[in-house]
């Protein structure tokens, strides 16, 4: 094959800008201008681009949390996230919380099953990216700051009261392991 | 949303360029909790060609002290200021407004610069085509104000210039108590001026490529008692109805000096200069506070649907000072 030729192609790959992300451990290097537009969201990249449809487009507007996914262990809105700017980021969706060694839920997700909460269940994977990130800085939370920490996730179906029961149960599952 | 062209700017200089290159068509972006919104419901007169990322600047996330001056940087997180140690103890006010700012996930990213700076929440303003209606009002460069004749039960109850949307930043309602200034640069090169001047007639008091770069806060006396109200119907998510900002320094009883500031209910952050006049050298009691809350209001005139803001920002005064007087804090 023409040298010459390959090299312009290497180069032009070269140049061509990446968009680096590490989701769920995985990392993805996706192309500016090709597999990322400066006007994508990380929810549309996730769920369009991705397949990582486990996180929810509810309002898209910033109101409702179901877009929630973690950004360097903290809960962000990926629906007013430009996927641009999540270059070199450590994105953790609902997909990774499955222990991939033993196909087992995680005990977040264990304990929303055993407390029924959820109905419809749009809300769910950003309820569990929120409650996550509590439980990782404060293994040992009271009501109040369950309650405050789940505060930018709004639920239509369960009353809410499931849900901080799950968190709690959960809690003590996860204290349990360690 | 429809497409623009995306800078990371890496540093304040490089951000103003290419401000000025586009020549008021484009828009810099820090938590995007805001701009994001804007840009998906097209509510702009002119979408922006370009969005210039301040995020990739370095060393404008900071909380430090400095000669009796607390800096914030521009882009310093609002989760980061309302969990600062420091900032807790010497400038509780400060914390609790931003603890009090949306959800936490918005707090986790919208930066205290990006919170002075959105867009106002006025109903008519953000209608877009996509709701159906878009009305060219006064910020838009339209000559009426829909909401002076139209539903505005959010709106001023004193008045405006044009414009009656209310000033939609918690931080800056609490700033202005703290007495604090904002730092811009700009092609003219930096200023420093208090925060309640960022506001004017129906737009932001800063240039076309001018960026906030850094909030300063003098440090209040140890012993002056700092209290925030903020009144909403949901205790997460809503904007404030009404908000209070009190700072009161008291010597046995009486007071040594008070700065009080509203939010929700002007289209500034608005200091009751009357009522700190009167307080200062009075006994701090309920007849007093009642007092202060009733001059609060003696000047109000609200608009076909927002009397009702009327007793809810006389009470909230009279509150906020007895809470600060008997060193209470809402639980
Ligand atoms: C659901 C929801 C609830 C909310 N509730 C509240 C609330 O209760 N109280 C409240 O105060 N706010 C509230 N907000 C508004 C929220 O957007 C701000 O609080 C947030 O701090 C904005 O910061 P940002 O960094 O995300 O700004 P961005 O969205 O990045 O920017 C906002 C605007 O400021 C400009 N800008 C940003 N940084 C600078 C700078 N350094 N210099 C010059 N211009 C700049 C941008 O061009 C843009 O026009 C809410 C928002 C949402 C979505
Ligand atoms: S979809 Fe992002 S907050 Fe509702
Ligand atoms: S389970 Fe339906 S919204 Fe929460």
């Amino acid at each position: 094959m023409d040298e010459g030729k390959n090299d312009l192609i290497n180069g032009a790959r070269m140049r061509m800008q990446k968009i680096k992300l590490t989701i769920n451990g995985k990392l993805y290097e996706l192309i500016l201008g090709y597999e990322v537009q400066p006007w994508h969201t990380l929810a549309f990249t996730l769920r369009e681009k991705l397949g990582l449809t486990g996180t929810k487009i509810g309002c898209d507007r910033g109101e409702c949390g179901a877009c929630t996914v973690l950004m360097d262990g903290r809960p962000i809105l990926s629906c007013l996230t430009l996927t641009v700017e999540c270059d070199g980021k450590n994105i953790e969706t609902i997909e990774g919380l499955l222990n991939s060694k033993t196909g087992k839920l995680h005990p977040i997700q264990e304990a929303f099953i055993e407390s029924g909460a959820f109905q419809c269940g749009f809300c769910t994977p950003g309820m569990i990216m929120s409650a996550k990130a509590l439980l990782q800085r404060n293994p040992n939370p009271t009501l109040e700051e369950i309650r405050e920490a789940m505060s930018g996730n709004l639920c239509r179906c369960t009353g809410y009261i499931p849900i901080f029961n799950a968190i709690m149960k959960a809690a003590e599952k996860m204290r349990g392991m360690t | 949303m429809k497409r623009f062209e995306h800078f990371n700017a890496k540093t304040i200089d490089e951000a103003i360029l290419l401000l000025e290159k586009y020549d008021g068509e484009a828009k810099v972006i820090a938590g995007g909790t805001d701009l994001i919104r804007v840009l998906k419901d097209d509510i702009l007169p002119k979408y922006p060609k370009a969005i210039i990322n301040l995020k990739t600047i370095a060393n404008l996330e900071y909380i430090k002290e400095e000669n009796g001056v607390l800096k914030i940087g521009s882009l310093t997180r609002l989760s980061d200021v309302a969990s600062s140690s420091l900032i807790k103890t010497k400038y509780n006010l400060l914390s609790e407004a931003c603890r009090s700012v949306g959800t936490p996930q918005i707090r986790n990213m919208g930066t205290i610069g990006g919170n002075l700076c959105q867009d106002v929440q006025c109903w008519y303003y953000r209608a877009s085509k996509s709701l159906g209606k878009v009305f060219h009002c006064l910020r838009k460069g339209g000559n009426v104000c829909y909401a002076v004749s139209g539903d505005n039960r959010f709106h001023s109850i004193f008045g405006g210039k044009g414009c009656v949307a209310v000033c939609p930043s918690d931080v800056a309602i609490a700033l202005t108590a703290l007495d604090a200034l904002v730092k811009t640069k700009g092609p003219l090169g930096e200023r420093v001026f208090p925060v309640s001047e960022l506001y004017k007639d129906a737009a932001l008091n800063l240039g076309r490529s001018e960026i906030v770069t850094e909030i300063q806060v003098p440090e209040p006396p140890p012993e002056a008692r700092q209290i925030w109200i903020k009144f909403r119907l949901r205790n997460s998510l809503d904007f404030a109805i009404v908000s209070v900002a009190v700072m009161l320094t008291l010597e046995e009883g009486v007071c040594k000096d008070v700065r009080i500031a509203l939010g929700g209910v002007a289209p500034t952050p608005k200091r009751l200069k009357e009522v700190e006049d009167f307080l200062k050298g009075n006994y701090i009691n309920s007849e007093t506070a009642e007092k202060a809350g009733k001059m609060a209001v003696a000047k109000a005139f609200p608009l076909s649907h927002n009397a009702y803001k009327i007793p809810i920002t006389e009470s909230l005064v009279k509150r906020v000072i007895l809470m600060a007087k008997d060193h209470r804090t809402l639980t």
